[in-house]
């Protein structure tokens, strides 16, 4: 399963944290990037929430790399639009009718802090966590095994899917199949890829589901796991804290928003 | 909660699983032939037609997860709300009968793309700044931008330029791929 997520194994006390805490963590992050006022705050919190954290675990190069490849499109894009659409006093560029003002260009760095934020949350979550034991954490708190099955088992085929995919194009290149044609003939090409994919993969539903009812998936009932979570009094604490906290950011900007 | 409980069984649940890797595994065939569409939502809608609104949902849902658990796209779980309402639009139009003819599920998808785009939008706008971080639909919003349009009015432009056309195009395969599903298999489903 490794491979098919961000997961990377390492022995680590940021990986042998609860589940549930550093889900309280990544949730803390996402309020912050909505609730903080500018930029320095955002950033302040991504280095001193996230960075020591991801270092500590061992994932701090992964954890930079995952950040720098979501970002940079969102980077560029935030800069050159809001710089030439928000407005302001301080014009740095003129391209014909357009100006790129410094204050558009802050506006679209702020937004993308926030995007940071919240996406640096949820990538220390997921390069630290098994997904098999976030959903345990989850399914222990009520959430159904069966939707847990759900997203495990397409997390572990999706790959071969994508390589299917690959192979039914290259078969039906061998049988003659033209792929190098206009947008139209493109369009047409659409049903001899899509097709096969869809209907071998739900012949395979059948097998599957037989295999699950052969090993009582359906019976109600408590089910033992393979997988040990381990929690403390310490962590239960610092959930409680983060929790308070977040509410208490979301209760300060709404009280900035009617008031000021 | 009735149909909602007729809708969970073992050959759905598993079916839902392997719709989401239909989606992502389909999600790539555009790129490999050179086509500006999404088409990850194959999966959703199939499973909305075959088994009903909820399980169309619930899939649509939980494949946004999973793009996000994946790490190919991490801000995927953003539009999980859109991607759930996509997989219930599927199953209504499915138990109303518009799977039947080619025209009325092209024209289901083609509706479900406007409501696609209109919900995206805000989400776009005032979410990730009124941007996707794609070069090729934040290209789009800069030019309406440009013609003095605000974020959201934009975002949403952009949205019905290629939601409608990728949907339409998602609901006829999914249209074809029905006419030719053994009916053996089709018969363990609800929703047909």
């Amino acid at each position: 399963m490794a491979g098919n997520t961000l997961y990377i194994e390492k022995d680590s006390s940021l990986h042998r944290l609860h589940p549930l805490t550093k889900l309280s963590v990544t949730l803390f992050c996402l309020i912050c990037a909505f609730t903080l006022p500018d930029l320095l705050w955002l950033l302040a919190v991504y280095l001193v929430i996230l960075l020591p954290p991801a270092a500590l675990g061992g994932l701090l190069r992964p954890f930079l790399k995952s950040c720098v490849t979501v970002m940079t499109p969102f980077v560029i894009s935030l800069t050159l639009i809001q710089g030439f659409f928000t407005g302001g006093e301080t014009i740095l560029l003129e391209v014909g009718r357009f100006a790129f003002t410094a204050e558009g260009a802050l506006a679209g760095l702020t937004a993308a802090a926030r995007i940071l934020l919240a996406l640096g949350g949820a990538l220390l979550l997921m390069l630290s966590t098994r997904p098999d034991r976030l959903m345990l954490a989850f399914t222990q708190r009520g959430l159904p095994n069966s939707l847990a099955y759900i997203v495990l088992t397409a997390l572990q085929i999706f790959p071969s899917f994508q390589k299917r995919a690959q192979v039914i194009l290259e078969a039906q290149q061998a049988r003659g199949l033209e792929t190098k044609v206009g947008v139209v003939g493109r369009m047409r090409l659409l049903l001899p890829l899509t097709g096969p994919l869809v209907l071998s993969s739900i012949v395979d539903v059948e097998a599957r589901a037989m295999a699950l009812e052969a090993r009582a998936f359906s019976r109600p009932g408590r089910k033992t796991s393979l997988q040990v979570l381990y929690d403390s009094r310490g962590q239960r604490i610092m959930r409680f804290g983060l929790i308070v906290l977040s509410l208490g950011l979301i209760a300060a900007r709404m009280w900035l928003i009617f008031y000021d | 909660m009735n149909g909602f409980r007729k809708e969970f069984t073992t050959f759905s649940i598993v079916l839902m699983a392997v719709a989401i890797a239909i989606n992502i595994g389909a999600g790539q065939i555009p790129r490999m032939v050179g086509l500006p569409l999404y088409l990850d939502s194959i999966g959703t809608v199939l499973v909305g037609v075959l088994v009903g609104p909820w399980a169309g949902a619930l899939t649509g849902f939980l494949a946004n997860v999973v793009w996000t658990l994946t790490g190919l796209y991490p801000q995927a779980i953003a539009w999980a709300g859109v991607a759930a309402i996509i997989g219930a639009l599927a199953g209504v139009f499915g138990q109303s009968g518009w799977f039947k003819q080619w025209w009325k599920a092209g024209l289901g998808g083609l509706i479900t793309g406007v409501i696609a785009a209109i919900l995206s939008a805000p989400i776009a706008a005032y979410v990730f700044g009124g941007v996707t971080g794609s070069a090729g639909t934040d290209a789009i919003v800069a030019a309406f931008r440009a013609s003095g349009y605000d974020a959201l009015f934009s975002n949403v432009a952009q949205g019905t330029m290629s939601d409608p056309l990728d949907k339409m195009i998602t609901f006829l395969v999914v249209w074809a791929v029905l006419l030719i599903l053994p009916a053996r298999l089709k018969a363990r489903f609800s929703g047909k």
